[in-house]
């Protein structure tokens, strides 16, 4: 097997579901009765990628609104903060840990286990890692940033083993905060190590939109299986370093930028794989968009993702892979 | 005596339905639904709460908060020629974003990036409004180049904020601020940063000018930024703890504002304590012409907090004057 393709997580949710979250914020629809909205949004993006003939599937996230924040909702000793600015007309929540954090249950298994009823391909179980867990929020207990980031590593790691347990035999560890300190690599190490310790599951980390110059020598320590990095919106810049220091481990590599509504061309994500085989072998390279896909409408997801497929087919067949 | 002040950059939107307005009318805007007047009219507004929430809680020398600001480098690209605006790029450690400024030729100012909001802001403000502009040193730090000499650059991008000083203290700003973050990042370019800031001072006039430093420290180049033809140097005193050892050592030329409550954490910070550590550089820095604030824009903090922590400054000053 080689050039699976997969996505990093997220993916829009449909006008109908987004309608029901603002009602549910104003009080004016119940949980109960939001649920089968997500479910029903779930199963769509389900279908999309089995028809589509994604390998590696995931659940599209309908149910969680930001991606710290759907932890610290479900953790004890954490809170959620008011808006904050992310950048132009964008804002979110932030997890504010108030005290010791715990696990009062698990946070993603149940819709894991429901999710996996949909389909017969493997399907990634999703974590925020610990490392962005502690930068991403306001810290009001603990007082330090690596007792903070090893406390969510702990909790993080009890629902990794959850997800394993409940038959998950591919999972995600998001770190887009990775290279917000380069000071602070050796904590990241240490804290996903924490997470991805006796696990049996394949695990893969995914980070973004970061100065990689000096993240680059802790890409063969990470202690995960593949790393899934954004590589068109950085303009294919790191392929050179690969090249003179090869990783020692799987890759998801994106080619397709999330963060422009313009689709990219067949021809113009096949030029990205064929960059990406000259530095990687087929069966070490996985084929993803840059990062998850929330941020566009729906269409403009299913038709990036249809190219990317697409291209991706391509490229096996000039090149006779399987 | 004591005074206080902020760093710049304020929540732009809170809560409530009101406090979201702002959001609402870009949106609108950005559907073509309203016209640039109608943004325009709620932004002003927004400037109008932010100035007066500021006042409110005790700010001697506020900002417009920075409310029509998309972010701190691509606001003064915009108005620049030789620069193009590109994608997002994390800000410094923050979890926020700024559009990249990519240098495509010869930088050069062509018109203000600031003085309308300065004036708007100064006129409905019963103090003075402190202008404040992204400096050399950062903006050349954090644009996008392909090579050439990074001197050049500093001196250029140092020439355009010079002109952006002057449009500002010809609009009748007496306190201007030039921020200057990334320095935290590589203390060894002072002697870059001096050559730019000398230029930008040319321009200054008869007006205040503070250079400010965050996100982390500068203990061991305080000598080199303390000393004129600035006139006041600006620190953060939380993600730089080593700023507040090295000035009880002594040793800066001008007065200081102390950037000592936390602007990154929603957690109470505690007056008593902080006028209790400030207390302690007594002997070694004019505290009585100090300025109190945040130790970075409030920005990163909801509004609600925002609006505690300005109270946490008022009050940390007036512990402070009271200890003297």
């Amino acid at each position: 097997m080689s050039l699976l393709t997969t996505t990093v997580g997220s993916f829009p949710k449909p006008p109908y579901l987004t309608k029901a979250r603002a009602q549910l914020a104003r009080g004016e629809l119940t949980d109960d009765q939001l649920r089968p909205l997500e479910e029903r949004a779930t199963k769509e993006w389900i279908a999309f990628q089995e028809d589509l003939g994604i390998d590696i599937l995931v659940d599209g996230e309908q149910y969680r609104g930001d991606m710290a924040t759907y932890f610290a909702e479900n953790l004890d000793g954490c809170e959620v903060s008011g808006l904050v600015r992310s950048y132009g007309n964008r804002y979110y929540k932030k997890p504010v840990v108030v005290g010791e954090l715990a696990r009062p249950g698990a946070i993603t298994v149940d819709w894991w286990r429901w999710t996996r009823g949909l389909t017969e391909k493997p399907l990634k179980g999703m974590l925020t890692g610990p490392y962005t867990m502690m930068d991403w929020s306001f810290d009001e207990h603990y007082g330090s940033r690596e007792e903070l980031a090893l406390a969510f590593a702990k909790v993080l790691h009890q629902e990794a083993r959850d997800l394993e347990r409940a038959g998950a035999k591919v999972i995600q560890v998001d770190e887009p905060a990775l290279s917000a300190r380069t000071d602070e690599l050796d904590l990241v190490v240490k804290a996903l190590g924490v997470v991805t310790r006796g696990l049996s599951a394949k695990t893969i980390t995914h980070t973004c939109y970061g100065n990689y110059d000096r993240v680059f020598p802790y890409f063969n320590r990470l202690p995960v299986d593949q790393i899934d990095l954004e590589m068109s919106n950085s303009g294919l810049d790191l392929l050179d370093r690969f090249r003179r220091e090869p990783l020692k481990k799987e890759i998801a590599f994106g080619v397709i930028d999330v963060h422009t509504h313009v689709v990219e061309t067949e021809a113009q994500v096949r030029e990205r794989i064929e960059r990406a085989l000259e530095t990687f072998e087929p069966a070490q390279l996985y084929i993803d968009p840059d990062c998850g896909l929330k941020t566009r409408t729906v269409e403009e997801a299913q038709a990036k993702l249809r190219v990317m497929v697409a291209a991706t087919r391509a490229t096996k067949d000039a090149r006779g892979l399987e | 005596m004591v005074s206080t002040t902020v760093v710049g950059n304020y929540p732009r939107i809170g809560e409530s339905s009101q406090e979201q307005r702002l959001r609402r009318a870009i949106g609108r805007f950005d559907e073509g639904a309203i016209t640039a007047g109608d943004l325009k009219e709620t932004e002003r507004s927004v400037v109008r709460d932010v100035i007066e929430e500021q006042t409110a809680a005790g700010i001697a020398l506020p900002t417009d908060g920075q409310i029509t600001w998309y972010d701190s480098q691509s606001h003064f690209a915009r108005h620049l020629d030789g620069v193009e605006v590109n994608g997002l790029v994390r800000y410094f450690d923050t979890n926020t974003y700024y559009r990249q400024p990519v240098v495509r030729g010869e930088v050069r100012w062509r018109e203000p990036a600031t003085v309308d909001d300065w004036r708007f802001a100064s006129s409905v403000a019963r103090t003075p409004v402190k202008a404040v502009v992204t400096g050399p040193y950062t903006l050349a730090s954090l644009a996008k180049t392909d090579g050439g000499s990074r001197r050049e650059l500093v001196r250029e991008f140092a020439t355009a904020v010079a002109q952006e000083v002057r449009a500002l203290r010809g609009a009748g700003a007496t306190h201007i601020q030039i921020d200057e973050p990334a320095i935290t990042r590589a203390p060894k370019e002072v002697d870059l940063l001096r050559e730019g800031l000398d230029i930008v001072a040319g321009e200054k006039g008869g007006a205040w000018l503070c250079l400010f430093t965050y996100f982390g420290d500068v203990a061991g180049i305080l000598g080199k930024l303390a000393r004129p033809p600035i006139d006041n140097l600006g620190l953060d005193l939380v993600q730089g703890p080593k700023n507040l050892k090295a000035l009880a050592k002594g040793g800066v030329d001008v007065p200081l504002t102390l950037g000592v409550v936390d602007a990154r954490n929603t957690r109470r910070d505690d007056p008593a304590a902080l006028a209790k550590s400030l207390l302690g550089l007594k002997g070694s820095v004019a505290l009585e012409d100090a300025y109190v604030s945040p130790s970075n824009g409030l920005e990163f903090l909801p509004r609600g907090k925002a609006r505690e922590k300005l109270r946490f400054v008022a009050e940390t000053a007036g512990l402070l004057e009271a200890g003297l």
